[in-house]
C-alpha cells in the first residue's frame, strides 16, 4: 500500500551508495522481497519507474527476487517452505507452534553502476 | 560494475525508531503504538482510559491524514497531546514521531500513546520506537478480519474488541475472532470492551497500569 515511499527509500539509498562509490549512473537495482512483507513487487516497480526520472537512477531497471515464506516447526522440528503469504498451522504436522524464518525481507542486495 | 548494497530498505526508519526508543528510555516512559482500522474506536478508548482514574500520567500523539478533531477530544481530558497530519501517508513512521517529541513533556509522563492512522495494514509494518503495539477491532467490522489482515494481529501484544455492546444486533462470531487471532498470535491478550457502557475497561486499565509501571 505504501510502495511509493518504499520506492523513494530505495532511490535514496542506492543514489547515496552510487555517489559514494565514485559513479554517476545506476543501471539496475536488485532487491529481495519476502512474500509476507506486505509489498507487491509489480506496484513497487511501477512506483520506482514513476519517480526515478529526477535521480541518478533514471535509467535503472529494478529487479525483484521474491522470497517465499519459510518456517521451523517447534512441534515436529522440521523446516518448511510454503507458497501462501501467511500460515496458521505447520503444513507438515498441523502444529500451531512454529517460527517464521524467512518471507518478511525488504532488502536491497546490489546494483550495477557505471 | 557491481556494487554490493545489502541494506534493509527500512533501515533509515529503524535507525530513527531506535533513537526514539533511547529518548523514551531516558524518560522512563512506556510507549504504546495504538492501531486499528478507521472508526474502530481508538480515540474513544483513549478518552475512556484518560477519564478512568489510573494514576498514570498519560500523553498522546494523534496521527491522522488530516484534521485535528482527535487532538481536540484528547485535550478536553487535560492530557498533553500533539497532532500529526501525515498529509496522505497511510501510517506514522519513526521520523514523524521524532519531530514532535520535543513538544511533549516526556520526563513528566508514565505512558505515551501513539494513535496511528486508521488503517489495518500499513501501521503494523513501521516501528516508531514503541514498547508494544496494541490494536482495536470493533465488532461491526466482522469476524473475518484476523485472517484477512494477519500482520497487525501477529504484531500486537493486546487486542481490544470494542463495541461489544453491539453483539446482540450483529451476526458476528466473537469466538471466531478470538480463535483466529490466537492462532495468529498465541500470546495475544484480548479484552472485550465497550466505550459506550464501560464494560471491560477496568480490566484493560489494570493491565495497562501493570505494563506501564513495570517499565
Amino acid at each position: 500500500m505504501h510502495e511509493l515511499s518504499i520506492a523513494q527509500n530505495v532511490i535514496d539509498i542506492v543514489s547515496e551508495q552510487c555517489t559514494r562509490s565514485g559513479h554517476t549512473k545506476i543501471d539496475s537495482v536488485n532487491l529481495r522481497i519476502g512474500r509476507a512483507s506486505g509489498i507487491m513487487p509489480d506496484a513497487l516497480i511501477f512506483a520506482f519507474d514513476a519517480i526515478k526520472s529526477d535521480s541518478i537512477a533514471r535509467d535503472a531497471v529494478m529487479n525483484i527476487e521474491e522470497i517465499p515464506v519459510s518456517g521451523l516447526c517447534n512441534d515436529c522440528a522440521k523446516s518448511f517452505i510454503v507458497q501462501e503469504e501467511y500460515i496458521l498451522y505447520c503444513p507438515l504436522c498441523n502444529g500451531s507452534s512454529f517460527q517464521i524464518t524467512a518471507g518478511r525481507e525488504l532488502d536491497i542486495i546490489d546494483m550495477e553502476v557505471s | 560494475m557491481n556494487v554490493k548494497v545489502v541494506t534493509r530498505i527500512l533501515e533509515a526508519n529503524e535507525r530513527i525508531a531506535r533513537e526514539n526508543r533511547r529518548l523514551f528510555d531516558n524518560a522512563a516512559l512506556y510507549v504504546i503504538n495504538l492501531m486499528s482500522g478507521p472508526g474502530a474506536g481508538k480515540t474513544s478508548i483513549l478518552e475512556k482510559t484518560l477519564s478512568l482514574n489510573t494514576g498514570l500520567r498519560i500523553g498522546v500523539i494523534e496521527g491522522d491524514i488530516a484534521g485535528s478533531d482527535d487532538a481536540e477530544r484528547i485535550e478536553k481530558h487535560g492530557a498533553p497531546v500533539v497532532q500529526i497530519n501525515t498529509g496522505g501517508a497511510c501510517h506514522l513512521d519513526a521520523n514523524m514521531i521524532y519531530e514532535v517529541l520535543q513538544d511533549l513533556p516526556l520526563q513528566d509522563l508514565d505512558l505515551l500513546f501513539i494513535e496511528n492512522v486508521g488503517n489495518l495494514v500499513c501501521p503494523a509494518e513501521f516501528k516508531v520506537g514503541e514498547d508494544i503495539k496494541v490494536m482495536v477491532l470493533s465488532l461491526a467490522e466482522g469476524h473475518d478480519k484476523p485472517l484477512k489482515y494477519p500482520l497487525m494481529f501477529q504484531e500486537s501484544s493486546a487486542l481490544l474488541l470494542n463495541k461489544i455492546d453491539l453483539a446482540p444486533y450483529l451476526d458476528v462470531d466473537i469466538n471466531k475472532i478470538k480463535k483466529d487471532a490466537l492462532s495468529l498470535n498465541p500470546n495475544l491478550k484480548i479484552f472485550e470492551v465497550s466505550c459506550k457502557t464501560g464494560e471491560g475497561l477496568s480490566a484493560w486499565t489494570d493491565w495497562l497500569k501493570e505494563k506501564a509501571l513495570r517499565s
